[in-house]
């Protein structure tokens, strides 16, 4: 039976806020928006050779989100896996200003005013979620066995 | 360029499991609150790409890797990127001191998962003091 999933692969950068954001709405996504079968992709693990990462997202359709515009997400998932279906730069949504704060970055830091941000970049991830094309993930099936199946 | 001398405090900052943010979160009270004058941290998503900036800034720094699963991805990432791993803190050695626990979710951490991290910035903190 095929499997439909979209992977999520967020920056979760340590050094600003921007990295925060994109874990945390990646996070609330995974939790709380269950569109479709949504997975997140460990990005060190995927850097660092996970085989079952890279294959998933040779597979299926993924989604990264960054922090900041350097992207790194984004251009680790092209190195890897061949393609993005969707890209989200947080710094965009939320501002540079904010993206790149590296004074408010722990979670026990934030404030309404970051929370209201998360939920606006979850919503930009269902937005990305739901421009993907059926056929990006329908009738495609995975076993994580690394033969990329 | 200037580089900084600091101690680069790097966690995995793993998304899936509640481990991951405990990492992430010791990792921070170090370089943000402990010893914000001899310790940094570095996205670890950005030393991966490999870029000049990053790689000059990683090269031959003493580094403390935090990880939140046995997979040790930060270590070996920053060792692929020409850090030099000083130490390599594992979450799951101090997490097995508290059996039972329930330390909170990869989103957010119960009242026990920061008493975990305070145990680990401690030791974090301990360790660059040595160093720096």
């Amino acid at each position: 039976m095929a499997i439909l999933k979209v992977g999520i692969l967020s920056c979760s950068g340590e050094e600003c806020l921007g990295g925060t954001i994109s874990r945390l709405a990646t996070r609330k996504v995974l939790e709380e928006m269950k569109m479709v079968d949504t997975v997140t992709l460990c990005l060190p693990l995927y850097n660092a050779g996970g085989k079952e990462e890279r294959n998933f997202a040779s597979v299926f359709p993924t989604i990264s989100v960054d922090g900041c515009d350097k992207l790194c997400a984004k251009r680790s998932t092209e190195k890897y896996s061949g393609r993005i279906n969707g890209s989200i730069d947080v710094s965009k949504i939320i501002g540079n200003e904010n993206a790149l704060n590296t004074k408010i970055i722990r979670n026990n830091d934030l404030k309404e005013e970051h929370y209201r941000m998360v939920d606006e970049v979850a919503g930009e991830i269902v937005k990305a979620i739901s421009d993907l094309e059926p056929n990006s993930y329908a009738g495609k099936t995975f076993r994580g066995c690394g033969c990329g199946d | 360029m200037q580089m900084s001398n600091k101690v680069k405090v790097i966690p995995c900052s793993g998304i899936g499991k509640v481990f991951g943010l405990v990492a992430r979160e010791a990792a921070l009270k170090t370089v943000v609150e402990l010893c914000p004058e001899k310790a940094e941290t570095v996205c670890l998503a950005y030393i991966v790409t490999g870029d000049e900036e990053v790689k000059a800034k990683m090269k031959d720094s003493g580094c403390i890797t935090v990880d939140g699963c046995p997979k040790m991805c930060a270590s070996k990432n920053v060792s692929l990127a020409g850090g030099i791993v000083v130490d390599e803190i594992k979450v799951l050695d101090t997490v097995k001191d508290h059996k039972g626990k329930k330390f909170g979710s990869p989103t957010e951490l119960s009242d026990d998962g920061y008493l975990v991290v305070e145990e680990i910035a401690a030791r974090i903190e301990t360790r660059i003091n040595e160093i720096a």
